[in-house]
Formats: C-alpha cells, sequence, structure tokens
C-alpha cells in the first residue's frame, strides 16, 4: 500500500525489537471475544490510477451547469487562482491547531489578520478564529446571548432566518428545557417591527435577524435594534452572504451587539454545502463568553512580538462541562481562504465586488418582470438576492432550464412562500447568460401561455 | 525554519491605491442605489490594500514559520498526524464535486448522494453499526449529535434523565458537549490500569473517595441518561470491559456513547457495534486522512443502533433500485428524505463539510478493506517500538499494554528540574513537533505520542534518538531544555500577559 512506508525487513525488525511475532499479538488488551474475525466486507486496496477514475465517474454522475441562479446561503463567487496554490502549502493544510506557538507562527498570525478582519466588516470589537457554518454559528451566538445576559432564557428568531439556520437553532434548543425560542413574523418580506415589539418583554435575551435575510431582503437592522435595546435584548445580526458586508453597513455600527453567519462566500466552491465558514463578532464586554479559538498577540522571551491561542479559560479542555462551548477543531483552512480573499480584494475589491452582485441581480429582476409570468410579491431593499412571484408551473420551468444547463432559483413553495422563487445572480453571471435565462424562460411561457 | 526578520502583519504593508484584484468589466447597467443611507458601508478600517505578489510573499512567508506534517514526525497524540495523500485533494477539487450546489435538485447531485452513500456503508461495516449521518463538522459536532440522539431516544419513551457518566481520562469534549445537551455530568474513576473503574477508589495522597462505575450507577439509576467513554481511552488502552459496561448502562436503561477519536486503532480489528455502543463519532480528519488544515475543517459522521436511526439528523439519503429487464444489472438513483418525524433536526446548515467526506471515500478506496486493517496494525506496531525502546528513560506511569498510542511523563526527569513543558520544547530544536503534553489530565505531566502508521523506522529511531538525547541532556544540562526552544522562530511566548491585557485584532496608531 503506497502510504505505508515500512517494508517487510523492518517490519521484522520492528517487531523483533517489540518482542512480538506478529502484529496481531499486540492486541493483547483487545478481548479476544470483542475482536472481528473475519476481514472487512469491503473492496480491496486500489491503485491511485484506479482510484481517481472511480471518483471522476462519481462526479460525472453530476449535472454541470453552465449558469446557476441559486444562491439560499451557498453562494457561488470568483476565486482568484493565488488561494488554491497558497492553502497547498503543506505548512497550511497538514498542520494541527496551533498548540505549539513557537513552530505555529505562520497559523497564529494569520488567524489574528483573519479577526482583525472579521472584526473590520462586522464593526464590533473581537471574533474567533471560526465556527462550523451559519447554522452552527447561530446556535452559539442564541446559546452566547443566553449566557451574557444572566436570568432571561428566552431567543426570538426573525422567521426571515434562513430555514435550516432555524432548524439548527431549534434542535440546539430542544436540548433545554429552560429555554425559549420564539419566532418573529415577517411582514412585506422583513421581520415585522409590530409582531416583534409585541413580543419583546424582559425575558428576552436576544433578537436573531437576517441581514440580508433569506429572502435576499436587506433589514433595517437599526429600527430593531432600537426595538431590542428598549427591553434590554441583544440584536444579533445573522449574515448569509457575507459578501454582502462590502454594500451594506457595518452591523456593529448599525446597532447589533453580536453578528454571526457564514463567510463562505470569500474565497470558496459551494462544495455541496461544506467546509464553509461560520463566524461570530461581539462587543469587547462580552469576549470571555466567546465560543471556540481565540489569538491574542504577545511577546517572547526575547520580546520579539508573537501570537498564541488565547482567552482559554472558557475552552472545553481547561473549563470540561463549564466551557462556553463543546468546539474544538473549527474551519481553520477555510478561515485561511476567506484571509488571503479579503486581503486580495482589499477595500476597492470588496466593495467592487459586492457593487457588482448589485449590478447583476437588479439586471436579473428587472428583465425577469419583463416576462408576462412575474410579479413582485413585496418591495424590499436587496443585496444578491430577491423573490419572485410566478404565475406559471415552477417543475415546468425548471426541467427547462437544467435541459439548457441553467441552474434555476430556488422554488421557496417548500419554505411557505407558495409558487414563489429566490434568485440570485453574482459576479459569476454574464450579461449573456442572464438573457439566455430569460430566453428560455419566455419560450417556456409562451408554450405554457 | 531559517531566522530571518518577522513578517509584518499585512496591515502594515497596505499602500492606499494597490489592488490585488481586477475587478471584471460591468456588462450591465450601474446599480441604482437602493439602501437606506443608514444602511450604506461607509468605510473599512483593517482591509489592506495589497497587491497580488504582496499577498503571495505575506502569506508564503507566515507558512515558513509553520511545522508541517511534510518537514517530520507530529506525533500529537489523540491527534492522528497521518500523511495526507494529494491525490484526495485532486480529488475534492474536480469541479463536479466542488462546484455542485447544496440546494440543487436531486436528480442533479446523483454523484455526491452516491458518494455519501457509498462512505456511509463503509463506515457502517467499519464499525458494526447500522445508522449513520455524515452531517456534523467535528468530533465534538459528533458527540453533540450523538447526545442528542439519546435525549431523543429518552424523550420518545416518556423519559426525563438528566445525567450523562464520564470517565475522568475523557477529552474536554465529552463533558462539554453533555452540558451543551442540556444534561449534568457525573465523573468516574478510573483504575490504576487505566480503564474504567467499576469500583471506587481511593487517592494514596489526599484519601479522596472518587467513585467507579458500580456506585455511581447505584446512585444516579433511572436517571442516567448515558455513559460516554472513550475507546481505546485517552491512554491507548482499550477497555477491556467495554461489553460489561455498555450492559451495566442498557440494564438502568441509559444509552453508551463512544468517543471514537481513536478508531485508527481499531479499524478491522474490532468493531464498536459488537461491543454494545449506541452511537459514537468517527474524526475522518483522523482515522481517515482528511488533513487538520492548522484546525479544520473535519468531519465527525455518527453512527447509532437500528433503534436509534428514526431520530437521525435530517435529510437522510436514499437509495431506490431502479427495475430492468431480465438478465440486466439494477442500477440505482439517489434522493434526500426530508420526511423523518422523529428526526433531532439540522446540526449542520447542509449536509456536513462534504468536501472532506470526499476526500475519506478516496482514502477508503485507496486502502480498501486490508489496507484499512494494515494501517490499524502499522500505527499500533509503531507506537509500541517508541513504547518499547523510550521506557524507563522516560517513566510509564501506566503499564498496560497500548495500541495506537503511548503516555508518559516526566517523572524521570522533574529530580532536575525538567518538566514535560521542557521536554516537548527542546524536541522542536530536533526538528520534531513535539507529542500532545498535560493530556489525559488523570496523568501528571503526560507526553502523549502517536506516530500513526505513516512514520517509517527511519524516522521512529530519528525520534526515538531525539528523545533518548533530551533524557541525557536533562541529566547533564538542564539548562538547555528551559532555554528551549532556541532554533524556532521565537523562543517561549508569555501567555499569562495575552490573557490578562488580551490584544486580540489590530488598531490602526492613532495619528
Ligand atoms: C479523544 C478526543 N475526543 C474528541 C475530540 C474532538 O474532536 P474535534 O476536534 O474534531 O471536535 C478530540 C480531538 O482533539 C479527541 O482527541
Amino acid at each position: 500500500m503506497r502510504y505505508l512506508p515500512t517494508a517487510a525487513a523492518e517490519d521484522r525488525a520492528l517487531l523483533d525489537a517489540i518482542g512480538a511475532n506478529r502484529a496481531e499479538d499486540l492486541l493483547t488488551g483487545v478481548p479476544d471475544h470483542l475482536k472481528l474475525h473475519r476481514a472487512l466486507d469491503l473492496p480491496a486496496t486500489s491503485s491511485e490510477l484506479e482510484v481517481l477514475r472511480e471518483m471522476e465517474r462519481l462526479a460525472g454522475l453530476n449535472t454541470r451547469f453552465a449558469a446557476s441562479f441559486l444562491g439560499a446561503g451557498a453562494y457561488a463567487h470568483f476565486i482568484p487562482s493565488a488561494i488554491d496554490h497558497q492553502i497547498s502549502r503543506q505548512e497550511w493544510f497538514t498542520a494541527y491547531t496551533p498548540y505549539q506557538p513557537e513552530i505555529s507562527q505562520g497559523t497564529l498570525q494569520h488567524i489574528f489578520e483573519y479577526q482583525t478582519l472579521v472584526c473590520d466588516l462586522t464593526g464590533l470589537d473581537m471574533t474567533n478564529a471560526s465556527l462550523y457554518d451559519g447554522g452552527t454559528s447561530c446556535l452559539e451566538a442564541a446559546l452566547m446571548a443566553v449566557r451574557v445576559q444572566k436570568k432571561r432564557a428566552k431567543v426570538l428568531v426573525s422567521s426571515g432566518l434562513h430555514p435550516h439556520y432555524l432548524a439548527v437553532i431549534r434542535a440546539g434548543f430542544a436540548a433545554h428545557e429552560e429555554l425559549k425560542l420564539v419566532e418573529v413574523a415577517l411582514k412585506d418580506g422583513v421581520t415585522d417591527p409590530v409582531d416583534l415589539a409585541a413580543k419583546l418583554d424582559e425575558t428576552v435575551a436576544a433578537v436573531l435577524v437576517g441581514y440580508p435575510n433569506f429572502l435576499g431582503a436587506v433589514e433595517d437592522i437599526k429600527v430593531l435594534s432600537d426595538l431590542a435595546h428598549a427591553k434590554g435584548a441583544l440584536l444579533i445580526s445573522v449574515t448569509q452572504e457575507a459578501m454582502a458586508f462590502g454594500w451594506l453597513q457595518a452591523p456593529g455600527k448599525a446597532g447589533a451587539d453580536m453578528a454571526c453567519g457564514e463567510a463562505m462566500s470569500f474565497g470558496n466552491s459551494t462544495n455541496f454545502g461544506g467546509p464553509y465558514l461560520g463566524f461570530l463578532a461581539v462587543k469587547d464586554a462580552f469576549k470571555r463568553e466567546i465560543p471556540g479559538r481565540v489569538v491574542g498577540q504577545t511577546h517572547d522571551l526575547d520580546g520579539r512580538t508573537g501570537y498564541v491561542l488565547t482567552l482559554t479559560a472558557r475552552e472545553q479542555h481547561i473549563r470540561r462541562d463549564k466551557a462556553t462551548s463543546n468546539i474544538c477543531s473549527n474551519q481553520g483552512l477555510i478561515a485561511l481562504r476567506a484571509n488571503i480573499f479579503l486581503q486580495l480584494a482589499g477595500p476597492e475589491g470588496l466593495k467592487g465586488l459586492a457593487e457588482q452582485n448589485v449590478a447583476k441581480a437588479q439586471y436579473l429582476r428587472e428583465r425577469l418582470l419583463e416576462l408576462p409570468d412575474w410579479d413582485v410579491p413585496f418591495e424590499a431593499p436587496y443585496f444578491n438576492e430577491f423573490v419572485l412571484h410566478h404565475t406559471g408551473d415552477i417543475a415546468t420551468m425548471n426541467e427547462a432550464l437544467i435541459a439548457e444547463g441553467i441552474l434555476p432559483g430556488l422554488d421557496l413553495t417548500p419554505y411557505g412562500h407558495k409558487n414563489c422563487v429566490l434568485w440570485c445572480a453574482t459576479e459569476l453571471n454574464t450579461r449573456t447568460q442572464i438573457e439566455h435565462l430569460i430566453e428560455v424562460l419566455a419560450r417556456v411561457a409562451s408554450v405554457v401561455g | 525554519m531559517s531566522l530571518r526578520s518577522r513578517e509584518p502583519l499585512i496591515f502594515d504593508r497596505s499602500v492606499p491605491g494597490k489592488v490585488g484584484l481586477d475587478l471584471p468589466k460591468l456588462d450591465v447597467p450601474l446599480p441604482k442605489d437602493t439602501r437606506p443611507a443608514h444602511l450604506k458601508r461607509t468605510s473599512f478600517d483593517a482591509l489592506p490594500s495589497c497587491s497580488e505578489p504582496d499577498v503571495i510573499r505575506h502569506f508564503t512567508k507566515l507558512s515558513l514559520w509553520n511545522y508541517g506534517l511534510d518537514q517530520g514526525m507530529y506525533p500529537l497524540g489523540s491527534c492522528t498526524m497521518k500523511h495526507n495523500p494529494r491525490l484526495n485533494e485532486k480529488v475534492a477539487a474536480i469541479p463536479g464535486f466542488a462546484d455542485s450546489h447544496p440546494m440543487a435538485p436531486d436528480a442533479t447531485v446523483q454523484g455526491n448522494l452516491a458518494l455519501i452513500y457509498t462512505l456511509q456503508e463503509w463506515l457502517k461495516e467499519i464499525t458494526g453499526l447500522a445508522g449513520v449521518t455524515l452531517q456534523p463538522s467535528a468530533g465534538a459536532a459528533g458527540e453533540l449529535t450523538g447526545v442528542m440522539l439519546i435525549r431523543a431516544y429518552h424523550v420518545s419513551r416518556g423519559g426525563k434523565r438528566r445525567v450523562i457518566l464520564i470517565p475522568d481520562s475523557a477529552h474536554g469534549t465529552n463533558p462539554a458537549t453533555a452540558a451543551m445537551a442540556g444534561y449534568d455530568v457525573v465523573d468516574v474513576a478510573s483504575a490504576a490500569d487505566g480503564t474504567v473503574s467499576f469500583e471506587d477508589i481511593t487517592d494514596a495522597v489526599t484519601g479522596r473517595v472518587k467513585k467507579g462505575l458500580l456506585s455511581v450507577i447505584a446512585e444516579y439509576k433511572e436517571d442516567i441518561a448515558g455513559l460516554m467513554v472513550t475507546n481505546p481511552n485517552t491512554l491507548g488502552i482499550f477497555e477491556h470491559r467495554i461489553d460489561e459496561i455498555c450492559k451495566r448502562i442498557h440494564e438502568v436503561g441509559g444509552l453508551v456513547y463512544m468517543d471514537g477519536a481513536n478508531m485508527n486503532a481499531l479499524v478491522g480489528v474490532a468493531r464498536p457495534g459488537d461491543f454494545g455502543i449506541d452511537a459514537m463519532h468517527m474524526n475522518l480528519h483522523k482515522t481517515m486522512s482528511t488533513p487538520h488544515g492548522g484546525g479544520g475543517p473535519g468531519a465527525g459522521p455518527v453512527l447509532c443502533t437500528a433503534a436509534l436511526e428514526p431520530f437521525l439528523p435530517k435529510p437522510v439519503v436514499v437509495r431506490d433500485t431502479v427495475k430492468v429487464g431480465e438478465g440486466e444489472v439494477p442500477h440505482h438513483t439517489y434522493r434526500w428524505n426530508w420526511d423523518r418525524p422523529q428526526s433531532i433536526g439540522k446540526v449542520h446548515t447542509y449536509f456536513g463539510n462534504f468536501g472532506m467526506l470526499v476526500r475519506a471515500l478516496t482514502y477508503c478506496l485507496s486502502h480498501g478493506g486490508d489496507g484499512l486493517r494494515d494501517a490499524t496494525l502499522r500505527a499500533i506496531v509503531n507506537a509500541n517500538y517508541i513504547r518499547k525502546e523510550l521506557e524507563g528513560i522516560y517513566n510509564l506511569p501506566i503499564k498496560t499494554a497500548t495500541m495506537h498510542e503511548v503516555v508518559f511523563n516526566d517523572a524521570n526527569q522533574t529530580k532536575n528540574d525538567v518538566s514535560t513543558l521542557d521536554i516537548a520544547k527542546r524536541l522542536i530544536d530536533y526538528g520534531f513537533h513535539p507529542p500532545t503534553i498535560y493530556f489525559p489530565t488523570i496523568v501528571h505531566g503526560s507526553l502523549m505520542i502517536e506516530p500513526t502508521e505513516s512514520e517509517s523506522k527511519e524516522e521512529l529511531d530519528a525520534f526515538i534518538d531525539a528523545m533518548k538525547l533530551i533524557a541525557k541532556e536533562s541529566e547533564e544540562n538542564p539548562d538547555l531544555l528551559h532555554q528551549a526552544p532556541v532554533t524556532a522562530p521565537l523562543r517561549r511566548m508569555d501567555e499569562t500577559t495575552a490573557a490578562r491585557k488580551p490584544v486580540l485584532r489590530w488598531t490602526k496608531a492613532p495619528v
């Protein structure tokens, strides 16, 4: 087997040194009746060439699309070539969590820079080295809010949150009978301030609101945070499309006390949903309650600046059942991708890309509305995603689009918005692609109509 | 590693006007500005302005301050730093996988669903368990999922149980997970042989009594939701009474969760399903070699018994067999099943760290069933070789047979005022990554060494020589060890100041 480095003679030497006849003799700790007395019922060792062929065959069973208008929490953006090259350096991708700072300064300094950039984008004071993904970042944020807001055990969540994020929060809260989760209704595509005001009281620890929300709408988190703060609740903004930070005000500067969400958009493929990049940024006062790894600046014995994992007294390996979370491994390499992406983009690149997303989405929406079978269910500012109502049959339309190599927007019918489609356009969508989409849709409309 | 001057923070290299990413030409009209005035992005305070060569050089220089697995042995115990095959990286990047979208219709992602189904079948055969989910993002997320399954099981039977039992040798994520799932944690003592103690243990020094499994079960009985046990445990020792532990817990209606972080010592040799385990996770970033990435991403699939299967996170992948004509091979189609009324819900936004699952299946196919078993045995041989060569020179506090890792401590060196930390730091000077230190906490000053099957005899011998040399130095010149490392980019770090006066991000110097 090509990955095993010991020759037969060396094997013998190792076993002789140990004083064992065969490797199996070293299993004395495993009672015989608990051993597997047969070979695993699995295929045999394969060559690199055979495995590559098999995996290429599997990949080939997926449909490759020439154009995609699907977002809904997983966004296809341009990935600068430098990223794959850089993260393929063994110093980055093979290393473990930086437990030994003297030989992990690369990873540690990168995380310190990454933390700085997440704070910059969110307008908040501190963050961690990453969380798993958008959904789990919401659960961690909600649990953290309850810890920070002692004696308040209720969390309000906007119905405009990504439905899968809501499902992750719900699953996590189910374990805690003492905690309550209450949904706040939407009105015209955004969180209804009247319903929010009615549900806010002195038992509410925090309110989670999409920014933009699952329907692509930009929530006015200033108004919502004023409402929350009046009752002593925290406002947590949830951003499932981090590219929007290039266009929208940092949540921390618009009233949010904490900001969490998904940052896969910075330098990652859609990867069938993972690995992605959860983030959580908070005000300085909450720093000792944040979950996960945090890197801080310090110096070595000779006074040279360096970086270490810090505030570890919050973490599972020290505090065990009193820890702020159970998280151990996070999404390290994905945070590195995001860091490289953001450094390449810089302020001009990020703003420019964000603007292009807005432009493409606006153009797509205008063109769709020229067709006879699309109308507007609500008006709200949007970034690169928006909802339109379809008077035709969505299944028929999807079939036609897929046949043309176009991945359609998300049919929102199963998510409580009947006959609505969530359309997304990013800088990757060319005018030609959009025109092709419109052409196919017009054809479907004329056949059906 | 060279001692060149350090790379500054990127923020100190930023020069306004530089760009590292040119925008494509906009082929649609300029957008209208629809934002409310107070939600317009005003400024960036840190995002740097750099060219592509600036950024590449910055990260390349930073990378040189890291120690990686391709530089030498990385014997972090419990972390399983085995070789990362390059094929796995190449396969994960195939556009058919990488560009696939998690919300795309099932019919367009048949390859992904087949891959998930196949990997699940491999893991079921390896563990001997019937149910599986690939959703959890890492080991700790797997633990949480498993304990949520246990909770859902009890709730479905009208039970309200409060307690999770955890041996004191457990990894910190175990008690943290139990608490996160709403349970009280009760410790179970370890016996002198390092395994779960059935009897109470009296500490020879303090006289304190730590409760063993039997008295803890007697005390909490029907309040016990379950027990979390690591096997082989964090000392690298197989819990030889694991079937009896399961039986005792089952007798009071509890379930047993196995932390499978050390499954790399069991693959092809023994199966948790045969021990009586109800649910467990595997760390694919350990056992199946998906790269650690400097802290992640991982993947922590959970396996469980048929009784727990209905509670698994949703959706679950289903394979349908398509009937064909006489004499033809039937083929399969795959779909997600969301209709799972008893499911605990979701533990990941989509289906888990799919890219890592691609790598894990690639690893499995490369090894095959025989290669996987071979890897297990070689990992055990390598660990036992180190144990044999270093025992006596370093103190082996627990003498029980060990599998894939071995735990020494600094008891032989403390007389010279040399600690585990000093030994670890000196290893850096000899070109090795240190072992895991001060864990497991039940051994004072632990040095937990896990070589994995990827190390050649030559590399093992070099490591052993370095360890022997360090033991000699501790006798002859302990100050060398106190000063270590001296060849690394930095010397020992002031962690106290870092925690007392946290500086957690760069800020612009005031003008
Ligand atoms: C025994 C044990 N349990 C659990 C974990 C947690 O795994 P992860 O870091 O993947 O969450 C680890 C990893 O360090 C471990 O060694």
